[in-house]
């Protein structure tokens, strides 16, 4: 039995804008649940309140078109993302990402907006979607804010987001569709496993960038280079904004080599 | 808050306690013991069940979260007392040692078995590999579920009993 909390589900988002409002630093929201019923069995947190949004309409789903781009509703689970068929055709970093995290049993239930939330430094769809130049939108009683993902995430486990706000969609430009990509993620075992270092390279005719994870306090990724940039360059952009540490999964030597060496892999796929 | 749910094509309706995880409400409130909590986090999957079709840890779902799912578990395998044909393949290919992680191996391979009914080697290690065993070093596992679904070439050499 887990520690005592209200399970509340409210069915519209305007429901949940005044449930986050009133429960406001006493709330978690719950969608896939498995980062957060590990924290509760831990009993890491102890929300008075859980707020499930799985039953709100709104959130649901992934929608395409060539103004905006790719929606990415809060409640999309891995799965969803791995089988959409725009996200096949026209973003499949994402699917390739993905299709990377934990195990079939957490891809089924994890959600893509509670992946970037949790804020790990290591998280899989961190790095892809920085690549791709995401924004995420964040809503709330006092209305809707749309930020860049590279300004969301703001150190392990932290974002921007309010007690009284809620993840409610990904974004992902229009301009990215069809990008070139290639992504590395290096674990200790072949199966369920979190990065010691991931490396996601996007490229349209436009822009080239690279997402970086487990190298630095938040997902990272470097300044817009552009498409013709040399490997070397790449390099030297990426060494920019990572800073590793030594820690029990692997040193700061061996993540900055694996960082180097994965971009000198996946640059050759780009063009 | 009461439930209702599907659990091996039977229908429940429950007073869950809303604190309560599906892996401790099936074991207690329903009586299926076949499910096992191994790590409690998600790591283990050795509480995996097929909930709408899908494996699950269920460890790391509320009861509450259920409300109007179908969910199968290891109970669900064998009819009228007889083994199915999975869980004989298993059997038969020495895929149980301890056997604390075979209910959810199970589960995992009959989702697989449900979407691909012949999976590759690839295939099946992916479907597995978030189900951990510390016994059998997993090949024997891989080779049930290509029997079970009628793919395993007899061995040369070493023939097992």
């Amino acid at each position: 039995m887990l520690q005592e909390f209200n399970y509340l589900a409210p069915k519209s988002k305007n429901e949940l804008y005044t449930l986050l409002k009133k429960h406001a630093g006493k709330s978690r929201i719950l969608a896939g649940g498995t980062d957060i019923l590990v924290e509760l069995h831990n009993h890491w947190i102890a929300p008075a309140n859980l707020i499930d949004i799985k039953k709100i309409k709104e959130l649901q789903g992934i929608t395409f078109n060539d103004s905006e781009g790719l929606s990415i509703g809060a409640t999309t689970v891995c799965i969803d993302l791995i089988n959409d068929k725009n996200v096949k055709q026209y973003y499949p970093l994402l699917a390739d990402a993905a299709g990377r995290i934990g195990s079939p049993q957490l891809r089924n239930r994890a959600t893509i907006a509670g992946n970037l939330c949790t804020a790990s430094p290591c998280a899989d769809m961190g790095c892809s979607l920085l690549a791709l130049g995401a924004s995420v939108e964040l809503g709330s009683a006092d209305g809707v804010r749309v930020i860049p993902l590279k300004d969301f995430f703001t150190g392990p486990k932290k974002t921007q987001i309010k007690p009284h706000e809620v993840l409610q969609r990904i974004i992902v430009p229009a301009e990215m569709a069809g990008a070139k990509y290639g992504m590395r993620k290096l674990k200790r075992i072949k199966g369920h496993d979190i990065a010691l270092v991931s490396v996601a390279i996007a490229r349209t005719s436009k822009v080239m960038r690279a997402g970086i994870g487990s190298c630095a306090p938040t997902p990272v990724v470097t300044a817009d280079l552009s498409p013709d940039a040399k490997v070397a360059r790449v390099i030297s952009a990426v060494e920019q904004v990572v800073s590793p540490i030594d820690d029990v999964r692997a040193s700061r030597d061996y993540r900055l080599f694996m960082t180097r060496d994965f971009v000198e892999k996946i640059y050759p796929e780009l063009f | 808050m009461k439930i209702k749910l599907t659990v091996n094509g039977k229908k429940y309706e429950r007073n869950a306690s809303e604190t309560k995880n599906l892996l401790h409400f099936l074991r207690e409130d329903i009586g299926l013991t076949g499910t096992k909590e191994g790590c409690g986090a998600g790591e283990c999957g050795a509480c995996t069940v097929v909930m709408n079709g899908k494996t699950v840890n269920s460890c790391l779902i509320l009861a509450v979260e259920t409300d109007g799912c179908e969910i199968q578990t290891i109970e669900g395998e064998a009819k009228d007392g007889k083994l199915s044909k999975l869980q004989q393949a298993f059997h038969k290919n020495h895929a149980v040692q301890c056997g604390f992680c075979t209910p959810g191996m199970i589960m995992s391979a009959r989702a697989l078995l449900q979407a691909n009914a012949k999976p590759s080697v690839e295939q099946i290690k992916e479907a597995i590999e978030g189900n951990f065993c510390r016994c059998t070093g997993y090949q024997q596992i891989i080779e049930a579920v290509q029997d079970a679904s009628g793919q395993l070439k007899k061995k040369e050499g070493l023939t097992r009993a």
